[in-house]
């Protein structure tokens, strides 16, 4: 090992706390981006492999609207295709015992079935040794005319208790139906633990689904001949009813994954930079500490690159270090992720049983590249600094001094400039992203330029004032004034590290608050009642018609918003659609970002409204169109509005249209309005009731479905406000070292005092004056740059991350906690050497440094 | 062979420009020793660094060997001053965090000498100042004495033609201050390169070849 890389790593191992504290904030930073890969790809995994279970070998797909297709398709295009296999499937989910599967509904006697019926006919027996039935002729037998005839994994029917030829209740929407075990499935193909398969028949029948198919695969033998009679097909098909890739559903479905995988990845890539304000924070006070080294090297003839280098190879291997920390910390916390996010991905989108952890390859070179990166900008600055480290060895302390603080004049011209780029860089671009980031950190580092500037201008002036009241105060001022090389980057570190925590905390804190507003008008209802089940926009999940009457006739129920969530196809991708029925009060639960009155006026009449996500997304704007796939094909809508929504990326459109377009008149959920004075906690037993022995129902009060949501997010952000505190404790750390370094320069000064009568209670006093005098021009610098670095990220960063407009909230209580924190952290600093200065002899000798 | 003809160097101080050096001549021969005395804030450092090329001069000519090292930018100042000269402090300005021979070793290593050829120079060199047997001693572990030896050291494993020492005994006892300048000019003579030494003592001054005094800016004999 070279000398200088010796010298570099013992430094940052004779300052242990420091670097683990780096280390740990980069590591958490990474540990959560990995932790978020390795939730979501594992879970995306596992729902590729469950497709690839029931359509493995299908090359193309045909597939309709939330009504599905008509079977006589089928029928025709069989006997119309010979070359062609072609396997009809009804699918859906249900739920047995309290967990989600995945009903598939098969017809043993169609000509091909990619999902092998477990053990049915020839074929099956072939393929599956471990045949599910112990006699595959009487096993078809009861498959074809035993109802509630199904097939469960092995695996999955053990734990979920259910003995072979055992009988028991699985639920679709909330609706019981009578089910037997007639056959477990040993095979153990991965993909299959969630699937529970039927009878085609079936299935249509429990799924609601009777004459009708979910798809019809396909598999196109390759070859030129078979793809033009595949062409031949897709220009035969009816409207409403697609030709797809077969890869295109998966696809679809993680697509509409987004909105909830993105709001993860965001919180992580916060983790992030907040870890680049901790590795800021290290490297520079690792810089500080070794002023004096760098300076001697730069005389012995090491090139201002060579020094640069050697800081950068510092944060490069803190980078590395903390990202393979990160990474392996990632993985286990994505392992107890996975359980979160699949809950979740079950409760919204779609069934998954994750059984093998999946850290993709170029996710866990992402972290690592993520980690290196954040360590080499963050210590980009550090290093240009130490780079430039005046190498005047023989010169006096005062000389040096005299050049800091014309350097720290020319930092505050400096400062003005970085701010002034800063908000040219977000005036310029208007969709980046990264703009906005760089924007963001310019804006951070003006601040740590006009600190240095500050607390020597502050501590002059104060220092005046003081004059004759008391000469200890302005002694103590004027040495933190004449010592600007060594308080300045302290201070400006700090303020750095206070900027860019009342940034994070008042972020997050205004998107709280925006939420919960939002929440609080967009959910005006008094209670929300929904088919119980898996998958938020799934056609199965329908209220019964007679189960709305029947709630709707409560007393005490004065209105509803009726509702029904699919998924519809467009030419950029599904679409989440909602169509409603407003009751009066529904209206103003939509909060549209412009044009109120005309965009209802033009809602009623068919046009569409569009979740801002999605907008700024596709980039719509009022009076653009939008073309979706209806049951008779695409067709264009008119943009009315745009509306808020924090929780998806939605189309709403009126029910009326909607079933008129999609020939679909189903109910998904309705949300209640009861009349004035009825508590809702009273009427929930009676909406019970008007639903029993029909269907089993989900019913929440406004204030329980709120506070769900707000814990949701709490929990979601909780990561980053440790971050925030773990910076601020970098900063301190860094900070107890440089006042030593100073307070062991000044221990003559403070000699001098001492031999005159200041005892060491005294000079402690002083001492802690002093730090909290720069704890709080730290905050001073770090008040407006702060308040503009969250003014950035609540308006430009989640603008451009997300599509979202969140409405700034500041509250005192935010300052008070960034006071306390620049307070604390000073005082902390000033601690040590205050006890060490009390306890020093009085004639310490006095050698630089 | 080091020369330096109407050099002048100017600082700011309080929105004033004082000016430290005025229109300073120095002729210094090859293998030559030179003492120069002054008062504290005459601007002895300050000429040093010009000489070593840490600072450039407002106007003026600094020739070392030849070389205008005014006139070069600030990387090939950089790497002259790593080449060809060697600097003894009165702080001993060594790294804390590494031993004695690592110390002595990095001029070496940042003129491209590495390895076993590197560390044979520097246990060599440490050798001759009589710290042979504390390679691997902790730098604040020494005495001041050891110290500034380790220093010397360092100055001068890499051969440079220009050793510049800044008041290199200020910090040591009486004693120790005569066996160290002794010491040094011991072993810049043996290698036949130019000495140029700041000294308050001038009894130590009476070492070098020639004694000159620093006032208003210019360097005069001292009488
Ligand atoms: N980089 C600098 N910036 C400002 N003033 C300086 C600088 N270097 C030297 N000085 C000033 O120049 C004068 C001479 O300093 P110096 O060369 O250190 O004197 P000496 O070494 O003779 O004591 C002093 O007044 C000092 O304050
Ligand atoms: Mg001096």
């Amino acid at each position: 090992m070279s000398t200088l890389s010796a010298a570099s790593a013992r430094h940052l191992l004779r300052h242990p706390a420091q670097l683990v504290l780096a280390l740990v904030g980069l590591a958490l930073g990474v540990a959560t981006i990995t932790a978020v890969d390795v939730a979501t790809a594992s879970a995306s995994r596992a729902f590729e492999l469950s497709v690839a279970a029931v359509s493995g070998p299908a090359t193309h797909e045909i597939a309709g609207g939330p009504q599905g297709i008509d079977e006589r398709l089928y029928a025709r295009l069989v006997a119309a295709y010979p070359s062609l296999e072609l396997a009809p499937v009804v699918e859906g989910y249900v739920t047995v015992r309290d967990e989600a599967l995945q009903l598939v509904g098969l017809d043993p006697l169609a000509e091909a079935n990619f999902l092998e019926p477990p053990s049915m006919g020839e074929r099956a027996t072939a393929a599956a040794p471990g045949s599910a039935l112990a006699d595959p002729a009487v096993g078809l037998a009861r498959w074809l005319t035993e109802p509630g005839a199904v097939v469960l994994t092995e695996s999955t029917a053990d734990r979920l208790a259910l003995p072979l030829n055992g009988r028991f209740v699985l639920q679709i929407d909330g609706r019981p139906h009578e089910a037997v075990l007639i056959g477990r499935d040993s095979g153990s193909e991965a993909g299959r633990e969630t699937l529970l398969a039927t009878d085609i028949a079936q299935a249509q029948e429990w799924l609601g689904l009777v004459g009708r198919l979910s798809r019809i695969e396909i598999r196109a033998p390759p070859g030129a001949a078979a793809e033009g009679e595949i062409a031949r097909l897709a220009a035969q098909l009816p409207p409403g009813v697609e030709l797809e890739p077969a890869q295109q559903r998966s696809q679809t479905s993680l697509e509409m994954t987004r909105a909830f995988t993105t709001d993860l990845k965001a919180m992580s890539l916060l983790a992030l930079l907040v870890g680049l304000f901790l590795i800021y924070g290290a490297v520079s006070f690792a810089v500080l500490q070794r002023r004096k080294t760098f300076a001697v090297l730069r005389a012995l003839g090491a090139t201002r690159l060579d020094v640069l280098r050697i800081v950068l190879a510092e944060a490069a291997a803190l980078g590395v270090v903390g990202a393979l920390l990160g990474l392996a910390a990632g993985v286990g916390v994505g392992r107890g992720l996975i359980a979160l996010v699949s809950r979740t991905l079950n409760d919204l989108y779609f069934v998954v049983a994750v059984s093998t952890v999946t850290l993709p390859k170029s996710a866990a070179l992402e972290a690592v590249g993520a980690g290196l990166l954040t360590a080499l900008v963050g210590a980009l600055l550090p290093a240009w600094e130490a780079s430039h480290v005046a190498p005047q060895l023989g010169l006096k302390r005062s000389a040096l001094e005299a050049r800091a603080v014309r350097l720290s004049r020319s930092l505050l011209i400096g400062s003005v400039a970085l701010a002034i780029a800063a908000g040219a860089i977000v005036a310029a671009s208007s969709r980046s992203l990264l703009a906005a980031f760089a924007a963001l950190f310019l804006l951070l580092l003006s601040v740590a330029a006009c600190t240095p500037g500050l607390l020597a201008g502050s501590a002059r002036l104060l220092a005046r004032s003081l004059h004759r009241a008391s000469p200890l105060g302005r002694i103590a001022l004027g040495s933190v004034a004449a010592s600007l090389s060594r308080t300045g980057v302290a201070v400006a570190a700090l303020a750095l590290a206070v900027a860019a925590m009342i940034g994070v905390s008042v972020m997050v804190e205004s998107f709280r608050e925006s939420l919960d507003d939002w929440l609080g008008r967009t959910m005006s209802a008094d209670l929300y009642v929904s088919a119980p089940g898996p998958g938020f926009d799934r056609p199965e999940r329908r209220l019964d018609p007679r189960v709305v009457a029947a709630l709707l006739a409560v007393r005490g129920v004065a209105s509803a918003n009726a509702g029904r969530a699919v998924t519809v196809s467009s030419p950029r991708g599904p679409v989440s659609l909602d169509a409603v029925t407003l009751a009066p009060r529904g209206y103003d639960a939509v909060q549209l970002t412009e044009r109120e009155a005309q965009a209802w006026a033009a809602f009623e009449r068919g046009a569409v409204l569009v979740a801002e996500p999605l907008a700024w997304r596709w980039r719509l704007h009022p009076g653009d169109r939008l073309t979706l796939v209806t049951a008779s094909g695409p067709r264009s809508f008119e943009v009315a509005g745009i509306y808020r929504d924090y929780g998806g990326d939605g189309v709403l459109i009126d029910r009326g249209v909607y079933r008129r377009s999609w020939g679909d008149d189903a109910v998904s959920s309705l949300g209640l309005y009861l009349d004035p004075g009825v508590a809702s906690g009273k009427i929930i037993p009676a909406l019970y009731a008007a639903a029993a022995g029909r269907q089993a129902l989900l019913i929440g009060s406004n204030a329980g479905v709120r506070a769900l949501s707000m814990s949701i997010f709490d929990r979601t952000f909780a990561i980053t406000r440790v971050l925030d505190w773990l910076a601020a404790g970098v900063a301190a750390i860094g900070l107890v070292g440089s006042l030593l370094a100073w307070q062991l320069e000044r221990s003559r000064e403070l000699g001098i005092l001492r031999s005159l009568g200041l005892t060491p209670r005294g000079a402690a006093v002083l001492i802690e004056a002093q730090t909290a005098f720069m704890g709080l021009v730290a905050l001073v610098a770090a008040l407006p740059a702060g308040l503009a670095a969250a003014k950035l990220l609540v308006t430009v960063v989640n603008r451009r991350a997300f599509g979202w407009q969140i409405d700034f909230h500041l509250h005192g209580m935010q300052l008070v906690d960034a006071l306390r924190l620049a307070l604390l952290a000073a005082l902390l600093a000033g601690l040590y050497p205050a006890w060490r200065t009390g306890r020093a002899p009085i004639a310490a000798d006095i050698r630089e440094e | 062979m080091l020369a330096l003809s109407g050099v002048s160097r100017s600082f700011r101080e309080g929105g004033r420009a004082h000016r430290v050096l005025d229109g300073l001549d120095l002729a210094v021969a090859t293998a030559e020793a030179v003492a120069i005395t002054g008062r504290s804030g005459s601007g002895k450092s300050t000429l040093l660094n010009l000489l070593s090329g840490i600072e450039r001069p407002d106007s003026g000519r600094i020739e070392l060997d030849g070389r205008d090292i005014g006139a070069l930018g600030e990387p090939a100042r950089t790497q002259f001053r790593r080449a060809h000269v060697g600097f003894v402090y009165q702080f001993f300005n060594l790294v804390p965090t590494l031993d004695v021979e690592e110390n002595v070793r990095l001029p070496l290593e940042l003129n491209g000498v590495r390895g076993a050829e590197a560390r044979r120079r520097s246990a060599a060199m440490l050798q001759r100042v009589g710290l042979g047997d504390r390679l691997g001693s902790a730098v604040d572990a020494l005495s001041g004495g050891e110290q500034q030896r380790v220093a010397i050291a360092r100055a001068l494993v890499h051969e440079p033609s220009f050793v510049l020492a800044d008041e290199p005994t200020g910090n040591l006892d009486e004693a120790t201050a005569t066996e160290t300048i002794a010491l040094l000019s011991t072993l810049v003579r043996s290698r036949g390169a130019t000495l140029v030494m700041v000294t308050h003592d001038l009894a130590l001054a009476a070492t070098a070849d020639r004694i000159l005094e620093l006032r208003d800016g210019r360097l005069r004999p001292r009488s």
